[in-house]
């Protein structure tokens, strides 16, 4: 059951078109990461879902009805803010509280919902400081309380991580996910870095430019991105393009000319592709000092020590290619072979970014 | 410590006559008060022999008891009160609603209805004084304090301050009460004004005051000395040529700064950073 | 009760937006109430009586077109308005803007010392006070016979001049009485202009050996226009109407309009003369030249806003 569905929907600020008929089903109880670049329209998506920003053209449903005039204070969601929008002037239990006692919750049914969202959130003890009392991890656990507080249908969360410190977050996003196991609300989570989209995603919709380029789980998206966008976006560092002409059975890239494994000669036949761009993460290129099956020789022009791992740079023309493996076993100059393995190959339409596929049996 | 101080004064000369000349002029600006708290506490005598002095040599509170007996003080005191009161009221709660209204809505015409409300400022008094005096006369209340308070009900300076304070607001502590379905006057009541109090305090004073000191429209309305303001009742003590109770005049004028004097003393860095800031436009 | 129950339903009718037009209007409709019964409809009904003669009490009004404007523009006595105005300005300008626009500049940027933020406390305390009381404080303190400057300058051997009496000075000491009362105000706002300027400007433009007199010209007065601009318009329109309370308690005017302006000439010919047709069509000039002010700050400060945004 789709507990979220956009339908056409369009979003313009004046005369600059942000959303463009964009198409979302997102199933209920699921989590779901709209995940982008700034500008993306990721959270524009978000705040059309709470009604906060208006829908220009195009139908929102909500549980099934038409929610495009619905107030945002009836749609039943719970939102988390980047900054946390903590109220300054209230305690935390006020601030937890705030929502229940507006809609004239009894006051002891009131305190009891508080203290146990207090509790989950780990925040005991600090019912009645203030939000300028608090350090950031704190604040942004009574923001996530306040959002629990009320049991809602739906739970945005708008970049709620990214204002804490890199070893904060590693716990957070832990904590979200434990949330999300006990309420089973509908999660839908905004945010531009990639290691909470894949960690805290079951399906992530990658957005860029008010459309989105591909809707999946994070592994399909890690393994099989629908388009050179999703292949560079995602993955640190960000796979390879290369440009690459096939002829015949052979693949040329720059100026060399290596055979192309059969298994991939099929699936450019049945593509329509005329030309094409090869993509391949950093740490599947394995170079090594004698030649494999499927090889290439390159000639190492740059090498990066990262401590845990090493970066070799080669180019293929003008291209520039970037392998990276565990061990410094070549040094700059070095004329080296890169074994191609076929399995980690992804191939694009160079016309129209999109993947051309796999071919069975990979 | 201090020794090696004024050691370095030799790098700071430049600096030292700068706070000279603004040791000056702070002299020179408080002289007036200075001379007026001084020779309030003169006698008749003292006051037009021993002129220079601040600190009188017979200090007598005879002129003030002499205010006491000429005007009904008490009364006046309170009429000033009354309609400082009224005004700083009704102009901080027109205020507050407009304030918000321009932040926190969209709508049509907002600009422009800005851009009209703020040029209130540059209206002189002259241009609206007959009419408001017939109004006020229609309404029965010539002479009447209620008369000096009706037309000052509202006021564009205040509207432009409270706006800047609750820009600082951020709007996404507005977006989680609307999620709770929070009426607009409920987050109003309970979120904005609590988070710009003490903005509303400081301009609430400075209301207070400029109504207090107001003379103008005043003068217009009030014609029998049981309603006077304190500022009409200094009048009364004002000749062109000199030769009246100086030490009254001054004693009345004592009495009468005290008060923002007072406030100030109190709220001193709040009203300071209100001001600052009611230039700063954006 | 139906119609209460109907209207009810209409709103819940309403979408969001509607609805939030309908409220924000609500919001803001006391603060235009008071503005429309006491600021626009008096403009209007003052620009209606600029064109009639009435005494204010008369049950009829007589329409006389524009002979009220040409009567006060052909008036010697206006003339003399406009000239003692125009001496108010140079003063007042001088005094309540230059003055603490320099002062402004040198506190934040050539004195160091903590102790200068200490200054603004007290050059603030005279704006708090009322204009009748600096009024009266600076009439006695400049009485010619028995103030304190006068006792002053007799060891000197000066004589004081009896300056209510006498043309030109009589302007200036009434422009004292409004600068007692708008040079800490404006201080203040220039203070705060002054400081939004960064220091790194000032500090490179010092690595560059930059007189402090260029500093102020160059870099300071452009990044500081809006406050400026705002002060000396102020000082002008604020200026004129606060020497308005020292001219009618002091002075009245005299000697012989030696100390009236345009704003007290067009409160004598209302409340004094009861030509409430003349008093408007004073009025109506003087609101002409402000709003040709308020255009020109807006031209400038519109300008200068969006460049610091």
């Amino acid at each position: 059951m789709y507990s979220i569905s956009f339908r056409n929907v369009s979003k313009s600020f004046g005369k600059v078109k942000v959303i463009e008929n964009l198409n979302l089903d997102i199933k209920k109880g699921e989590r779901l990461i709209l995940l982008g670049p700034s500008g993306c329209g990721k959270s524009t998506i978000l705040r059309m879902i709470s009604g906060l920003e208006s829908i220009t053209s195009g139908e929102l449903y909500l549980n099934g009805r038409l929610a495009n005039d619905i107030d945002s204070g009836d749609r039943n969601i719970a939102m988390v803010f980047q900054n946390y929008a903590l109220y300054p002037h209230m305690t935390v239990s006020e601030n937890v509280g705030y929502g229940l006692k507006i809609n004239k919750v009894k006051k002891e049914e009131r305190m009891q919902k508080v203290s146990e969202a207090i509790d989950i959130l780990g925040l005991k003890s600090l019912e009645n400081r203030y939000p300028r009392e608090l350090s950031g991890g704190q604040r942004q656990r009574v923001a996530l309380a306040r959002a629990i507080v009320k049991k809602a249908d739906f739970f945005l969360l708008d970049e709620p991580l990214s204002n804490l410190d890199a070893q904060l977050r590693g716990q957070a996003r832990k904590e979200l996910v434990k949330i999300h196991e006990m309420y089973n609300q509908t999660f839908v989570y905004v945010t531009h870095d990639q290691i909470e989209a894949m960690t805290i995603g079951q399906r992530i919709a990658l957005l860029n430019k008010g459309h989105i380029q591909m809707l999946d789980t994070p592994h399909n998206v890690y393994h099989k991105p629908a388009n050179i966008f999703v292949a560079t976006f995602i993955g640190s560092p960000s796979m390879n393009v290369i440009s690459a002409c096939i002829e015949g059975r052979d693949i040329i890239l720059g100026d060399e000319k290596v055979e192309l494994p059969e298994i991939w000669l099929n699936q450019f036949a049945s593509s329509k592709a005329k030309s094409v761009k090869l993509g391949v993460r950093p740490d599947n290129i394995i170079l090594s000092n004698s030649p494999g099956k499927y090889s290439v020789p390159v000639t190492i022009r740059y090498v990066e020590d990262y401590g845990n791992r090493v970066g070799f740079y080669f180019n293929f023309g003008e291209e520039e290619v970037i392998s990276i493996m565990s061990e410094e076993m070549f040094s700059r100059g070095e004329k080296v072979y890169w074994n191609i393995d076929p399995a980690k190959l992804h191939f694009f339409d160079a016309e129209t970014t999109n993947n051309i596929g796999y071919p069975q049996g990979l | 410590m201090l020794r090696k101080g004024y050691i370095m004064k030799i790098k700071y000369n430049k600096e030292i006559k700068w706070h000279i000349v603004f040791i000056i002029i702070i002299l020179i600006l408080l002289y007036p008060i200075l001379y007026a708290l001084s020779t309030s506490f003169k006698s008749l005598n003292e006051a037009y022999n021993n002129i220079l002095s601040l600190i009188p040599e017979k200090p007598t509170t005879s002129a003030y008891k002499r205010v006491l007996s000429i005007i009904p003080f008490a009364r006046i005191t309170l009429n000033t009160f009354i309609i400082a009161s009224v005004v700083t009221l009704f102009k901080l709660f027109t205020s507050i609603l407009a304030a918000y209204s321009f932040v926190f809505f969209d709508f049509k015409g907002k600009k422009v209805l800005y851009f009209i409300l703020i040029s209130t400022i540059f209206i002189p008094f002259t241009v609206t004084m007959i009419p408001n005096y017939i109004t006020v006369s229609r309404l029965g209340l010539k002479d009447n304090i209620l008369g000096v308070a009706l037309p000052q009900l509202a006021d564009a300076t205040g509207i432009f301050l409270l706006r800047q304070h609750m820009r600082g607001i951020p709007k996404s502590l507005l977006e989680v009460a609307k999620l709770e379905k929070t009426p607009q006057i409920t987050i109003l009541r309970t979120i904005v004004v609590p988070i710009i109090r003490p903005a509303i305090l400081s301009i609430g004073i400075i209301f207070f005051i400029n109504s207090w000191n107001e003379y103008v429209w005043p003068s217009l309305i009030l014609k029998s000395t049981d309603n006077y303001t304190l500022s009409l009742a200094l009048q009364m003590f004002v000749s062109s040529e000199g030769g009246t109770d100086i030490p009254v005049a001054m004693a009345i004028s004592v009495l009468t700064m005290m008060l923002p004097l007072v406030l100030y003393a109190i709220c001193q860095k709040y009203i300071i950073n209100t001001f600052a800031q009611s230039g700063i436009k954006g | 009760m139906a119609k209460k129950a109907s209207f009810k339903k209409y709103i819940r009718k309403l979408n969001q937006s509607k609805r939030e037009h309908l409220l924000a209007w609500t919001f803001i409709l006391p603060a235009i109430a008071v503005f429309i019964v006491f600021m626009f409809w008096p403009l209007a009904y003052t620009f209606y009586l600029s064109f009639f003669k009435w005494n204010m009490v008369a049950p009829t009004k007589k329409y006389v077109g524009i002979k009220n404007y040409i009567s006060i523009l052909t008036d010697k006595v206006t003339l003399q308005l406009f000239s003692n105005s125009l001496l108010y300005i140079s003063i007042l300008v001088l005094l309540n803007f230059v003055i603490p626009y320099i002062l402004s500049f040198i506190n934040t940027f050539v004195m160091k010392k903590k102790s200068k933020s200490i200054y603004k406390i007290f050059i603030f305390m005279p704006s708090l006070i009322s204009l009748v009381v600096g009024a009266i404080i600076l009439q006695w303190i400049f009485n010619p016979i028995s103030g304190p400057i006068s006792a002053i300058l007799s060891f000197f051997g000066i004589t004081m001049p009896s300056w209510s009496k006498t043309h030109g000075l009589v302007i200036f000491v009434i422009s004292l009485v409004a600068t007692y009362k708008a040079f800490g105000y404006n201080f203040l706002v220039l203070l705060a202009g002054v400081g939004n300027v960064s220091t790194e400007l000032i500090e490179a433009a010092r690595l560059d050996k930059t007189p402090n007199h260029k500093i102020f010209l160059k870099i300071v007065r452009p990044l500081t226009s809006s406050s400026a601009i705002y002060i000396l318009i102020m000082s002008i329109v604020q200026g004129m109407q606060y020497v308005f309370t020292p001219i009618k308690v002091l002075t009245q005017g005299g000697p012989d309009n030696a100390s009236s302006n345009i704003i007290y000439g067009g409160y004598q010919e209302a409340f004094g003369f009861y030509d409430t047709g003349r008093s408007s069509a004073l009025s109506i000039i003087t609101m002409v030249i402000f709003l040709i002010l308020l255009f020109l700050e807006f031209k400038f400060v519109e300008k200068g806003v969006y460049y610091e945004n």
